[in-house]
């Protein structure tokens, strides 16, 4: 199994779920770009499930050279990749902001998919599971940075799922909404929205072993934003969301 | 959204609740700098500590600080960070043939809680407490340096931060020794006693068993005051469990969790409906004496099996009183904490009688001593501090303490007992009451000596 973004809370939920659910992995790659972090969780797997990972670092603000992923290969990917940085209020107008939560959520991010895709493609099988966000479904004041760079990654996996369906890749796109997680903390998050980290992994468990392909980690996000996404924008630019 | 750290918060008896600023963090210089920015600083684990204790006017929520380092199975010796609950110890460890040699009446607390409260459990008056199987630990102090503690290294500050409340810093992993166990079960006894008379001199003939513990029925009156059930079980062995469970003896059955969806209204509970519980509680077992075996969650934490069990005191939340008088006066002093209950109606469903063994005399700032201890829930309201005060008085007359994990209104003489903890930086809200009352106190005696903490 391949993590990306392997110091997120859901992806590190999502592989000890997979690891209590099917056993031991033959190979785990851990792709990070805060190593401490990423060897404390490493040990933790070796004690706890015997499970052996190898830890590649990877910084994607600085990093379009996939070159040494040569040996990287495994049926199953999962991407936590994510940065929020700052809401529109305090970052519209910063430029290195926007370029930073460009290019972790989307632009360089893309590539690095892609470069999985393709050897996916090439043994014929896998699964790619990417988070993305309900904040790519419509753009909103608050942060339609981050949100357009979400829907750009929605978009780019709608399409690759096209591709690949036949050539026998699954890829599934996870629409999060709320989670407790690092990204939210000291949020007011309201708690009926709001998933934990262990909860949402095991939900995304069971629509990968289900095959589907675009899910709200709780199925109460696909109603709101179905409501979000069909108020007219007339309405809608009027709206402080 | 704007971030704001600022949050409602309260540990596991709702009350208080405080608005403070409560942060969290996995790597070791995030938790340096929240460390080096804050004053009045307190970590905090699963929350699971009832009172005033693990808040502060800033808290460091060890959620993140959830991983194994290290387990030697062979030796039975586990190392994790504090943040760790001891359920994720058990679903570990258990499998492997270990157990936890002390655990309190949950199992949703955290490594650093227990040692920060140095927890007991049904077996203190033979095994000890938490800190008895504790190796070592990491500790950040003020300055942000980090410290291993141990018996012989930086002796002092291990020994005060055991049962030292997070007063000395903040503890971020722990290495401690687990027991064997051939089964995930318990073989117990359950045997109902009359009174108080009864239920003491069972657990003095218990005493070569490894856990005891008794539920009393703190409404009852008269001769039948301390009407209980006693406890008592071992580990049981392979041969004990029958041959179906002898094929996977670390397994236990799975239960469903069923959780209290809301605050129930706090009317629901009232001198009558506990002591209906009480009454049917007690009824429930027919014969003197039953015999069974139990798995591990059964026996250690029944309470655990209901979600969200602390709201059925309502909003206003809940205390709980948990008390120990020393063995020579326990008699009596029970005798008479049980009618001032008895008489203010205020009753608790859940009462819990020991008898604890000898005290560690290193482990300085750990509650038990040598006698009986009771913990008793009762729901907040008016007369609440009315009844606290009065069972203070008899705790006080005996020479007892209050355990200061569930403290959050008794008397300062009776909760001020930690040594080597001062600290400017590591301020619990609770550790500032009983500092702010011991002053009151002094002032009205006539003395000047105010402690100055900055």
């Amino acid at each position: 199994m391949i993590v990306l973004g392997s110091n997120s809370e859901v992806a590190q939920a999502f592989v000890e779920e997979v690891l209590q659910r099917d056993g031991n992995l033959e190979k785990l790659y851990l792709f990070t770009s805060e190593p401490e972090l990423a060897h404390k969780f490493a040990q933790h797997l070796q004690v706890k499930y015997l499970q052996e990972s190898e830890i590649v670092m990877l910084d994607l603000t600085s990093e379009l050279n996939f070159s040494r992923f040569e040996r990287v290969e495994s049926s199953l990917l999962f991407c936590a990749v994510g940065y929020l940085g700052m809401g529109s209020e305090e970052g519209l107008y910063d430029t290195k902001n926007t370029t930073r939560v460009l290019d972790i959520n989307f632009s360089r991010l893309i590539p690095l998919l892609t470069h999985f895709a393709e050897k996916m493609e090439r043994r014929r099988g896998g699964t790619m599971i990417v988070l993305s966000s309900v904040a790519g479904d419509r753009g909103r004041q608050s942060n339609f940075i981050y949100g357009s760079a979400k829907a750009g990654l929605t978009a780019y996996l709608s399409g690759l799922r096209n591709y690949m369906h036949h050539r026998r890749v699954h890829i599934m796109t996870v629409k999060p909404g709320f989670m407790r997680t690092k990204m939210t903390e000291g949020l007011p998050l309201n708690p009926v929205l709001t998933v934990t980290p262990s909860r949402a992994a095991a939900n995304i468990y069971t629509a990968y072993r289900n095959k589907r392909n675009v899910i709200y980690v709780l199925p109460v996000w696909r109603l709101i934003m179905f409501v979000i996404k069909n108020i007219p924008e007339f309405i809608f630019v009027k709206l402080k969301l | 959204m704007k971030k704001n750290f600022v949050q409602k918060i309260a540990n596991w008896g709702n009350y208080p609740v405080v608005t403070k600023n409560i942060r969290t963090a996995d790597t070791l210089s995030a938790i340096r700098s929240f460390v080096e920015q804050h004053n009045e600083v307190i970590a905090r684990g699963n929350g699971r500590c009832y009172g005033d204790a693990a808040l502060a006017e800033n808290i460091f929520s060890t959620a993140r600080l959830n991983k194994f380092i290290n387990f030697d199975r062979i030796n039975g010796i586990i190392e994790c960070e504090s943040g760790v609950l001891l359920a994720d110890v058990l679903d570990l460890i258990i499998k492997q043939g270990y157990f936890l040699y002390v655990t309190p009446g949950t199992k949703f607390i955290t490594v650093g809680g227990a040692i920060a409260s140095d927890v007991h459990g049904k077996n203190h008056h033979s095994e000890g407490c938490f800190s008895d199987y504790l190796i070592s630990f990491k500790l950040m102090i003020e300055d942000g340096s980090v410290h291993n503690c141990s018996e012989s290294e930086n002796a002092q500050l291990f020994w005060s931060t055991i049962g030292g409340m997070g007063l000395t810093g903040i503890i971020l992993s722990a290495v401690f020794k687990l027991r064997n166990i051939e089964t995930a079960y318990i073989r117990q006894e359950s045997i109902k006693a009359e009174n108080l008379d009864q239920i003491f001199s069972l657990f003095e003939e218990s005493d070569s068993w490894t856990y005891n513990v008794a539920w009393i029925d703190c409404l009852q009156t008269g001769n039948r005051i301390g009407r209980s059930i006693l406890m008592r079980g071992e580990h049981a062995t392979r041969n004990e469990i029958d041959a179906k469970k002898r094929e996977t003896p670390y397994v236990i059955k799975e239960r469903l969790l069923p959780s209290v969806p809301g605050y129930l209204p706090s009317v629901l509970l009232n001198r009558f409906t506990v002591k209906l519980f009480n009454k049917l509680y007690y009824a429930q077992q027919r014969q003197k004496k039953t015999e069974n075996i139990v798995d591990y969650e059964r026996f250690f934490f029944p309470l655990d099996a209901v979600g969200n069990w602390n709201r059925i005191y309502g909003k206003k939340g809940f205390i709980q009183y948990q008390m120990v008088i020393p063995k020579e006066h326990g008699r009596q002093g029970m005798q008479e904490i049980l009618s001032a209950i008895a008489e203010s109606g205020n009753g608790s469903f859940l009462a819990v009688l020991k008898l604890f063994g000898k005290n560690n005399p290193f482990a300085y700032n750990s509650f038990p001593m040598e006698g009986y201890t009771l913990a008793l829930d009762f729901k907040v309201n008016l007369q609440l501090p009315t009844l606290v005060a009065q069972l203070d008085t008899i705790v006080e007359k005996y020479g007892g303490r209050i355990y200061l994990t569930k403290d959050s209104m008794s008397k300062n003489s009776l909760t001020n007992y930690l040594r080597n903890v001062e600290n400017p930086k590591f301020v619990s809200l609770q550790h500032k009451r009983i500092l702010n009352s011991t002053i009151t106190s002094q002032t009205t005696h006539g003395t000047n000596s105010k402690r100055n903490r900055q």
